[in-house]
This record gives structure tokens, sequence and C-alpha cells, in this order.
């Protein structure tokens, strides 16, 4: 089950991050100059001076306040449930209302944020090491194991990966740690693919063929020419991966395959508040906020990181 | 290459799409008849039954946990291979019915939201790589940003509060928030009217989220032509900046948005699934979780086989789009 | 006539005046061009030389109208007494096209992909001339036989990627020349391309010029290429012209320092004196918030303290021999004939002592030696659907070997071969046949990783890109320890002390070693490189073309270091550049390569100064040379045609297609030629040898 995103929206091709040239010819020369331009501090640097990344890096911290430090502000949890007021409009009893049990919205949002931010993080995290593990292998090994891994891949593109996601979590009966597996399982591919036609490209690169020439051995090329090399894409690919999981946990707990009571996720969250989106529609607004402004808050940190690290992607802007 | 090799190419790389597809599907079966239990569908029934009589009515399907999951399976493949017959859901709608009519429940939608955000996405991208940084770039990118990223339910449940707001403004339902169509009108021209008040909501909401996609890849392939030699060649020849971007850099920027868009067919109709699900249409989407919610091991094997086969005419199609398109493939 | 000029000249077509283009960036504006003044006659040819970032390609786009919309221009460019600046681009396009054609400097990427070249020439037509379809196609198939395309009625239906480089640039040209021009501009139109194919384009873009009587905007950083093609010359440093004068005056009497350093620092491929090079200190200046005064001064030998003071114009040269001889500098009226005050300008830099007894070259041990080398690969047709359809002959057959304290050149055309063979001797694997020896090791017989790792010792190399071949996420210590760390050195002072060492010995600050490759110029990326290769003490050093993408001025430096060093520590070296005039300055042998055959071999003296093989011939009269009047006098052999792929592995002489020996031999002569593979043989005592039957 993929979630309306052609699989190409989400990515870091290859040609976009030329990884030996980091640094813009402009800065290049300023280097020169004799001011020692700290890597950090230039990235750092270029970042900041994207209003849109900053703008997202701002809201996303509000977010992990809100999720981490929301429960402390309201007596209830988001299990608890107010018998005298069913189905309540905002007040200042209930920040956010509640829902048609009595769960208190504001409760639920913070620990639904919670839920959503960990699953996102954790599946990126895991799928982005994954993906670089088997493409980097693949691509360095070359020969046999290049051929079977890329076959694997070829192959999961056409077993229906959505059908096993709804099989497995609707067996898992809405686990969220099951979820991150099966997530993981699934998402990793496509990454894979692009580690690895990056780390093919690099391995044809003047220095790692110095360092070939020098009697260099392959795990050290690897760990000091290939690895280093490709961290932006990671970093990058990171940010990015966390959006499209927090998108299909969204739409597997919407649908029911997802996340389920007692446990509550921004989609669980949003698959009630849609049933009774004209009669209760605070339900539906609080949970598609914070949601979307976490989607969008990471899509803009993940650009601005991909523009400061590499410059040459036409989105940096003249520099 | 002549267009016998090209034929030829096409169908050995069919062929072994087709290998790929049997062999996922066939998989499948297994992996559904380990997850789900058609017994659960029996089992709330009033008045209960016994296992026996549970596993009676499964029987006539080829559902029985009581005959051996092999002689099921083998039951199965040669229906499908002698006579077509994808199976039963364990209370005996025919698989074949509910696909065939969902297809195309499904095709509607995906397909009218596939073009227009195909050329919303394309026209847009040229208007604004034309004009990188100026305000209209900027804006139309930002807005891309947002849209792309908004979850679908989210996307999908506003254009329908949207529409509920509109429709009470306007003092009558305008714009069908569900269904693919009213039971109850007949004539041509009401018909058709009636089909598209329904289609209009699932169509925006499945464009909008979709439409980003296209332009930010056009876009950025755009400006990466846009600079290139050939097309200040072309600007050197006599050509104003903007026929040389939309006669020299369009065009070749189009490979590889054409190969994206063929490969995003399976993802849209399987990514359909909320859009269906929100707005109450009885498409391939929809069905899907309707087989695994009821168990229905034969349903979701036809979906998954379904998917497989879109994946491949996705494929299929974008090398199609790269030998149409480039001659440096076309001639060699 | 002192100060800038506001008036066109009389009778100019194109005239420039106080140009200034400027751009923004994250250092500041970059003022690429300061001030640029010239007047274009009818028919004429202004070469505009400069290296890298002197503002010479801009000025060329700033005429075409053809900055990017970020970049400001000032300043007046009259055509036909009309002005450009300003013009909106649709009235510039009217322009562009008809009144101005142009030619860039990469024919690969300058057609689009997936229009046929037909249809791009007809494209250009149809933009200013209002023509009937068939018309307009008929006229472009005119236009490809013209630029000396082959069968063109056939060819302008294919698409560009069927096309050789030169053929490609001969189709840009003929887009440039489809709508009779008055000006023609071309930027660098050779500068990609080998040389032979190099002065073939250079007589079509001469043929360009009297068919369409357009006047020519040659920029170029080649001054050999500047002497053979133009009327005069505009050289510009730091965005600004630094000295103006008609070819002949400008390379006999040049008098701003800095031509006369640039003169000074290209070797010659006609002359067989080795005397160092004459290298530019210093790099060119950043053109952010330039200081005042004179932008060369840094650089200059002879500057004094008046220069800081204001930049100087571009003035008439008091007491030149020409009419319009202009330089800008105060000095300029002093120096005569590259001296000032009696003595050179450049102080020409002490040559290493060659070691007075020399042992003569047979009984120096051999570090490298080729006996019957040979490497094919597959030939995979098809974009996507790949089958082998024949072999790649990269390498047929080669011997050759290295002596101790000796270089070898190992010059020929891209596709040569050149390249496979360096990387067969990298690799240190087994060769498909015959057999590598380095320092007395058959390679073949290489058992184990520990033998491997005592023979990386004794073999380094340098490649071409400095940028490309240092890992941009490593210190400079880092990239200078991993080859002693590759051997084996784990001693973390001994590795520091070896570092600093090596700094040293190619001239570079070794307290810098804590920065990044980014931190360095070109030049100095290059000597880190060597500075990496000389990390192991090395006794064969492999040089993959180490200077041809490094600055004159600079490149000078780096082949002196080179000569240095090999006189120091007693190195060997293979030399592998399609420069011949490099290779003639450092080589003490050269082999020519010719589609994966030696076909000629022997002292670089005899070589380049009695060349035997028709080849080896043809190559060195292609070499355009730094001084117009020996270009007036050359005798040219052109040759027809371009290099052929190596797939064919029948016997007879692989170069008979093109040879212009073959055509005045007789039948029996030329089936000799097509059947019966030459051997390299010599004649008299001289060890050099070539693969001719009849030389």
């Amino acid at each position: 089950m993929t979630t309306n995103l052609p699989p190409l929206q989400h990515t870091v091709s290859p040609v976009d991050s030329t990884p030996s040239h980091p640094i813009s010819p402009a800065e290049e020369r300023v280097a020169r100059r004799g001011e020692r331009l700290s890597r950090r501090r230039l990235y750092t640097r270029r970042f900041l001076r994207n209003r849109g990344a900053v703008a997202g890096l701002v809201i996303l911290t509000l977010l992990v306040v809100f999720a981490l430090a929301g429960p402390l502000f309201t007596s209830y949890s988001y299990t608890d449930v107010d018998f005298t007021s069913l189905t309540a409009a905002p007040s200042s009893q209930h920040w956010f209302g509640t829902n048609g049990v009595g769960n208190d919205t504001f409760a639920q949002t913070a620990h639904g944020l919670q839920r959503s931010l960990i699953i996102g993080v954790v599946v990126s995290l895991l799928t982005t090491l994954l993906a670089a593990f088997v493409g980097a292998v693949a691509a360095y090994l070359g020969g046999t194991a290049e051929k079977a891994i890329l076959g694997v891949v070829h192959f999961l593109l056409v077993v229906p990966s959505f059908l096993l996601l709804g099989l497995i979590s609707q067996k898992a009966g809405g686990d969220w740690k099951v979820l991150i597996l099966v997530l993981v399982a699934i998402g990793w591919t496509y990454g894979a693919r692009v580690v690895y036609s990056l780390c093919t490209s690099l391995r044809e690169r003047e220095y790692v063929q110095a360092a070939r020439f020098m009697g260099v051995g392959s795990l050290r090329i690897v760990l000091r020419h290939l690895v280093p090399n490709i961290g932006s894409l990671l970093i990058v690919s990171f940010t990015l991966g966390v959006v499209t999981t927090v998108q299909m946990e969204t739409a597997l707990s919407f649908i029911g395959f997802g996340v389920k009571q007692p446990d509550v996720s921004l989609g669980s969250l949003l698959g009630d508040g849609a049933s009774t989106i004209t009669s209760a529609p605070w339900l539906f607004y609080f949970p598609a906020t914070m949601l979307t402004l976490l989607t969008v808050s990471m899509a803009l940190i993940g650009d601005g990181l991909r523009d400061a690290l590499d410059p040459m992607s036409h989105s940096a802007g003249r520099a | 290459m002549s267009a016998a090799l090209v034929l030829r190419y096409l169908l050995r790389k069919s062929l072994g799409w087709l290998l790929m597809i049997v062999v996922a599907t066939n998989l499948t079966y297994f992996i559904a008849n380990f997850f789900l239990d058609p017994r659960a569908n029996y089992l709330q029934l009033r008045p209960p039954r016994t296992p026996e009589q549970i596993s009676r009515s499964l029987a006539q399907y080829n559902l029985s946990r009581d005959t051996p999951l092999l002689d099921r399976w083998w039951h199965w493949i040669s229906g499908i291979v002698l006579h077509w017959n994808w199976g039963y859901s364990p209370v005996g709608e025919s698989v074949n019915s509910q696909i065939s009519f969902r297809i195309g429940v499904s095709a509607q939608l995906v397909m009218g939201s596939l073009i227009l955000s195909t050329l919303i996405g394309i026209s847009l991208a040229v208007y604004t790589a034309a004009r990188q940084y100026r305000f209209a770039d900027r804006f139309s990118q930002g807005v891309s940003i947002v849209t792309l990223n908004t979850p679908v339910v989210v996307a999908s449940l506003a254009v329908v509060l949207l529409a509920i707001a509109f429709n009470q403004s306007v003092g009558s339902t305008v714009l069908f928030v569900a269904g693919a169509q009213s039971p109850t009108v007949s004539g041509f021209w009401p018909l058709l009217l009636d089909r598209v008040r329904h289609l209009i909501l699932p169509t925006v909401s499945l464009t909008v989220i979709s439409y980003a996609g296209t332009h930010l890849l056009q876009r950025s392939l755009l400006l990466d032509n846009i600079n290139s030699d050939y097309v200040r060649l072309a600007r050197a020849k006599g050509l104003t900046r903007q026929h040389a971007i939309r006669r020299h850099a369009l065009r070749t920027s189009l490979i590889p948005v054409a190969i994206t868009v063929a490969f995003a067919i399976p993802a849209l109709f399987t990514g359909a699934v909320i859009t269906e699900t929100i707005f109450a249409w009885q498409g391939m989407g929809q069905y899907f979780i309707q087989t695994i919610g009821k168990n229905d091991i034969h349903g979701a094997v036809a979906v998954a086989a379904f998917g497989a086969l879109m994946t491949a005419i996705g494929a299929i199609l974008a090398d199609i789009a790269v030998v149409a398109l480039d001659p440096r493939v076309r001639v060699s | 006539m002192t100060g800038p000029q506001t008036q066109p000249q009389p009778g100019s077509l194109l005239s420039v005046r106080n140009l200034a283009v400027s751009f923004p960036s994250e250092a500041g504006r970059v003022d690429a061009v300061r001030g640029v003044d010239f007047d274009l006659f009818p028919g004429r040819t202004l070469a505009i030389v400069g290296e890298s970032g002197s503002g010479k390609s801009v000025t060329a786009m700033a005429v075409m109208g053809l900055l990017p919309e970020y970049a400001s221009v000032t300043g007046s460019i009259t055509l036909n007494s009309r002005e450009l600046l300003g013009l909106d681009d649709r009235q510039m396009s009217q322009i562009r096209g008809r009144n101005l054609g142009m030619i860039f400097q990469d024919p690969l990427s300058s057609l689009t992909p997936i229009f046929s070249v037909g249809q791009q020439i007809v494209e250009a037509l149809e933009i200013h001339q209002n023509l009937d379809r068939d018309v307009a196609w008929k006229r472009a198939v005119e236009l490809l036989d013209l630029v000396g395309i082959p069968k063109a009625a056939e060819r302008a239906r294919s698409f560009p990627h069927e096309f050789s480089g030169g053929m490609r640039q001969r189709v840009v040209i003929a887009i440039a020349m489809a709508n009779d021009p008055q000006i023609i501009i071309a930027d660098e139109p050779t500068t990609a391309l080998d040389v032979t194919v190099q002065a073939q384009i250079l007589d079509v873009l001469r043929l360009s010029q009297t068919e369409t009587g357009a006047a020519l905007i040659m920029i170029t950083h080649d001054l050999g290429v500047v002497a053979g093609i133009a009327d005069e010359v505009l050289v510009m440093y730091a965005g600004r012209p630094v000295e103006r004068a008609p070819v002949d005056e400008l390379f006999a009497r040049p008098r701003m320092p800095y031509t006369i350093g640039l003169l000074g620092a290209v070797p010659r491929v006609d002359i067989a004196e080795r005397r160092p090079l004459v290298p530019i200190r210093g790099n060119p200046p950043l053109l952010v918030d330039l200081p005042p005064g004179c932008p060369f001064q840094p650089r200059c030998p002879v500057s004094v303290p008046e220069c800081g003071d204001r930049e100087p114009d571009l003035a008439v040269v008091a007491g030149a021999a020409v009419d319009g001889h202009s330089a800008a500098c105060i000095r300029a009226h002093e120096i005569r004939d590259g001296q000032i005050d009696g003595r050179p300008v450049y102080p020409v830099p002490l040559a290493p002592d060659v070691p007075a007894a020399r042992v003569p070259r047979q009984q120096r041990p051999a570090v490298l030696e080729l006996t019957g080398l040979s490497k094919t690969f597959p030939l995979l047709k098809g974009a996507i659907l790949k089958r082998r359809v024949g072999s790649v002959y990269a390498v047929s057959d080669v011997d050759l070997d290295i002596r101790e304290s000796e270089t070898l050149g190992l010059v020929g055309e891209s596709g040569c071969g050149k390249t496979s063979t360096l990387l067969e001797i990298m690799n240190l694997r087994p060769p498909q046949h015959g057999s590598i020896r380095i320092a007395g090791v058959d390679i073949g017989e290489l058992r184990g990783r520990d033998a491997e790792r005592q023979l990386r010792r004794k073999l380094q190399m340098v490649f071409q890109d400095p940028m490309g071949a240092l890992d941009p996420r490593m210190t400079v210590f880092d990239i200078l320890a991993e080859p002693l760390q590759a051997v084996g050195e784990a001693d973390r002072t001994a590795i520091a002390a070896r570092v600093d060492e090596l700094m040293d010995l190619v001239g570079l600050n070794p307290e810098h070693s804590d920065r990044f490759p980014i931190a360095f110029s070109g030049g100095q990326r290059q000597r880190i490189a060597i500075a990496r290769a000389l990390a192991t003490n090395p006794s064969l050093v492999v040089l993959d073309e180490p200077v041809s993408a490094l600055d004159v001025s600079i490149q000078a430096g780096v082949i002196n270091l080179l000569n240095e060093l090999k006189v120091k520590l007693g190195l060997s070296y293979l030399f592998v550049a399609h420069d011949l005039s490099v290779v003639r300055h450092i080589s003490d042998r050269v082999a020519v390569m010719y589609l994966g055959r030696i076909v000629e071999i022997g002292a670089v003296d005899q070589v380049f100064g009695a060349p035997q093989h028709p080849y080896t011939h043809a190559l060195l009269s292609a070499i355009p040379v730094p001084d117009p009047v020996v270009e007036r006098t050359r005798e040219r052999i052109v040759l027809h045609g371009e290099l052929p792929s190596p797939t064919d592995s029948a016997p007879g002489c692989r170069f008979a297609s093109r040879c212009p020996l073959y055509l005045t031999l007789d039948v029996t002569q030329q089936t000799r030629c097509t059947s019966e593979t030459p051997e390299l043989t010599g004649r008299g005592d001289t060890d050099q040898r070539n693969a001719c039957h009849f030389r």
C-alpha cells in the first residue's frame, strides 16, 4: 500500500549530489583566500540562509516539544475517558475537545504525534542504514553478489508490498513495533538502488582509483572513500524517508491496518475524525494540522539539507 | 534499430515480467493463506455454526482448511489457467465479477487525475523554470512542496470540507462527496452530468496531491537543461529564450518525466485506496481493504496480481516512451 | 590616443567600449570583465587570449547577449552603429544567428540530442529567412557538404550522437554560418579536440570566413592557435585587456610583462633546446574587491612601487614599431625584446644539474618492460539490449621499456590506447597477452598480497584532474599518509615527518597539510598529487596528462618541478599526454601510438626532429606553433577523416585508411600496406624505430 506517492518523488537522484564538489566555485575562492572554512560551518551557513528550511526546523522543534511536553500540561492521559463530556467542542477543560467516547483530544493528539514521530524516525533510520549497507556492498563487490542483490530488489518491485503490509499488520493487531518492522522490510529496496547506483559511479572516481593503485584494501576504500562521500545523500534521504514513513503509517492507520485502539497515532485519530467531520470537526482539525505540519516541515528541512550539502543542485540558488 | 528489433525486445521484456507476475502471485497465494483465515467470517453468524458446517460451506469455494493446501492451490491455479476463474470469496461472491467492474471504476478516477496532474505539473514547470527565483517560481514551488507533502487523508478530507461548504453556500448539492453515481438517474445527458458531479471531488483530491511531484521533477530537469550548451546554441541561432526552452530543453527533459509518470501508474491505482475509501467509490483500492478485512484469500491474491500487472505495464510503457522519444536509443 | 575611446573607430563593424560585467556571488560581487574596448573590422580576425577566469568568454557572451539575467552589464556594444546593450531578448534574437554566429567549446554537448543535425541547421535558417521546407533542407545539406561532412545528404538525417566530436563541431560551424553572419565568434572551438582534428577545424573556420566574408573573434588560451589565425590580438588578464597589437608585433615584441611571461611559459614543439620553462609565480587574483593598482603587480618580476597606485590604462606604447600596439603597463616603454634595463624581464631559472657522467641507457636497469602487451574489450551494441558484436583491440602487441631515470613520453590522440596501456600496468594483474615487468618483477609471477604491496611501493601514478584525484573529504595530511599506510607504515611520527618532507619537496608549506584540497589552487593540488605519488619512494611514476588541466603559466611550474624531481630523486616517468610540445620538453624518449599500436619510438629529438612514420609526421605538423612567422611558412599535412575505432583485427597497417603516403604508392605497395602488419623496425644505428613498410 502506498500513499499516492509515485516512488520517484522523494528521492535524491545520484546526479543531484555531486559528492566530489561539495563547495561552489565562489566559495572555493573564498576558501583559497586563506580563511579556513570549516565544512560544518559552511553547511550550517548555507542551511540557515534557506528560509523555508529554517521555518521547517522551527516548526519541527515546536512539534517535538509539543509531543514530549504536551502530556504534562493536561491532567488527562490519552486513554482516560471523561464521561461528563462526550463529543465536546474545545473548551478550557478540554483544549482540543473530546471524542465520542470521552477521550481528551489534546492528550490523544500529543500522544499520536509522539507515536507517529517515533515510527517515522525509527523506520527511516533503519531503512536508510539497511539501504546504504546493501547498496554499497552490491556496488563494491560486483559480480555475482551484485547480480543477486539487484535481482532481489527487482523482484520486490513486483511483489505487492502494500498487500503484505496490510496482511501482516492486520495480523499483528496494531502493535506499533511490528508495524516498524514491516515498514522497514518493505521500504529499503528503493533506497538500496539509489545508493547502489551512486556507489557504482563513485567507485570509478579518480581518487578511488588512486587509492586502489596505491594498494589500499577494499574495506578501507569503502569506509574511507565511499561512505563519507555518500554521507550527505544518506542524511537527506533519512529526512525525506521520515516524511514517506509518516504518510504510510497515517494511511495504514486510517484504513485500520496500522496502529489500533487503545494506542493512537495521528492516522488512527484522523480515521476517527473522518466520520464526524461535519458534526465534530475539531476531531479532524487538530490531528490533521499536526500531521501536515510534521510532514511539510520535515520535507522543508530535507530540501534545505540537500541544498546545503550539495550546492550543485538547482534549488540551491545562485551562489 | 528496426521496428522488428524493438518489438522483439518488448516481447522479451514482457515475457520476463509475466514470469515475475506468475511467481509473485503464487507466492502471495501462500502468504495470504497463512495470514487470512476465512473461518472467521462464519464465527459471528447467528445461529452459531459448527466447525464441520463452516468447513463444508468453505469447501465449495475451495477455502476449507481440511483440504491440504497444495490441493487447494492446484485447484485454484487450474481454475485460473483453464477457465480464467480467480475463485470466490468466503461467502461465495465471484472474484472475476468484482474485479471486472471495479477496474473500470478505479480507471475513471486514476486516469483522469493522471492526465490532469501530468498536464498541470508539466505546464507549471515550464512556466516557472523560465522564471527561476522570481515570485511566481518561488510561490508555486512553495505550494507544491506543501501539497506534495500533505498526507492524502488530510488533503482528501479538506477537499470534502470545502465541497460541503460550497454546497451549503450554493444551497444545493452540486458536488457529491460520496459514491460514483446516483442510483436513480436515467437518460444519457443526466447520467453523464451525474457521473461528472461525482467524479470531480475525488479527481481533484488525487490531482492536488500528485501534480506536485511532476512539477518539481520537471522543473529541476528543465533547469538542468536550460543552462545546457545546446539551449545556449539554440539561442545563439536566434531563438528567444522562451522558444529555446520550449523547443529544445522541454523536449529533451520530457523523457525522464515520461518514464516517471509511466512508473507511477501502479502506485496511483493502489494509492487510490484512501481516496476511494473517503469518497466511497467501489474501486480496486477499496476492494483491497475489503478482501483483507473479510479474509477473502482469492480476492486478495487477485488484487496482488493486479498490482503486479500494473507495475509491469508501467515498466513496459516506460520502455516504449524511451524508445519513442529518444533517438539515441532508437538508432543505435 | 590615450585613455578610453568613446567613439567607434570609422569602418568598424563591432565596437565595444568600456564593457564591464559583474556577477553577484557569496564571496561578494565578482567583476568578471572590467573595461574592455576593441573594434572589429569586416573580414578581420581578432583573437582574445587569456587564461581561465580572465574574462574572455564572458566578453563574448556579453556581445551575444547570452549572459544570465543576474549579470550586470555596463558600457557599450555597438554593431553597425546600433547599440546592443539594453536590447531585450526578442530584439537580440533578431541579431543572434543573423548578424552574429557563435561556435562553442564543447561540440559533444552543443547539439540537441533529440533532433537530427539537418533539422538543427534548418531551424537556424528558418528563424531568420522565409524559406520553403525543401529549400531549407537543401541549403542545410549544402552547408554540411561545405564544412566537410562526407555524404552530406544522407548524414543530414543522422542524430548528433552518431557523429564524432570533430564532425559535430563542423555541424556547429555550419549552423553559425547558415545565415551569412557579419561576425562569427568562436569560443575555444578546438580545445576539446585532438590536434589533427583541431587542424581540420581551423581550416573549416578559415573556409567559413572566406565563404561568408565574416569577421572572426577567436577566443582561446592557445597561443599557437592565435599565431596561426589572428590578424590582431587582445591579451586579457583579470577581466581587462592588458595588451593589444597586430599578431606579428605581439609575438615578436611583447611589451606587457604578463604577455612576455605567457610566451615564455609555453613549451614549443619545434625547438629542441632544453631550457627550463619560465613560470609566472603566484596565481591570478580573485575578481572580488580588487585592490587598486595593476592586478598583475603581485606576480610581476619588474614591478615598481608606482604600480600599486592605480590601474594603468591600455595605452599606445611610445616608440612601438607599428601602429596600434598598446599595453597596460607603466613600464611598457622600457621593455624591449623581453628585456628591461638590459636584463630579461623573467630571469631564466637554473636547469637542474644532470649527473655529468651519465651511464648509457643500455647499461641502466629497466624499470618497466612491456613485451607483446595486448588488451581487447568486448564491443557491445545497443543501448537497451546489449550484445557483443565484436572486440575493441585497445592495445595490440606493444613493446617498450623504460630505463632508470628516463622519461618516456607516450603520445597519441584520444582512443589510441595510451590510457588502456597505462591501466594495464597500474592494475598489476597478469595481462591477456604478453608480459609486464616492473623493476625486474614479472607481474604474471606475482604471488600474494605482500609481494603486490612491495611492487606498489615502486610504482605510483599522478592523474590528470588534480581535483578528482584527491578525496575532497580528506585533509592533505591524510591524503599524503594514505600511500604510506597502504604499504604498511604505521608509525605516526614517521608518517608526520615524511608528510612534512613531501610538502617541502613539492614546494608547498608543510604547515598547510591540515587543510582540505579545496583550499588549494589547481597547480598546488597537482603538486599535492605529485607528493602523494612520491611518498613511497617509487622508481617509476606514471603521469597521466598531469598538466593538461592547468593554465599555461601554472603548467610551466609543474613541468619544471617534475624535471627537478626526476634529477634529484633519479625517477623514471611514463608520461602520457596528448600535448606534444609538453612531451618534447620533458621526455628523453617518445613512443607514438595509433589505434593500439606503437607506430614510432625513439629518442625525443630524433622522433620530433626527423619523424619517419607518416602518422608522426602528420601529428607534428598539426601542432600550432606560437610564432606567426613559422605558422605562415610551415608545411602542414592535414589528415583526412577521423580516428576509426580499433575493431578490426585483420592484418595490415591500421593507418592505411588515412595515410598520405599510402595515396602516393603503387598498387602492389598498397596491397602490402593493407595485407601485412608492419613491424617496428629501425634503420641504421639509432634506436628510432617505426612501423611503416616504406619508411
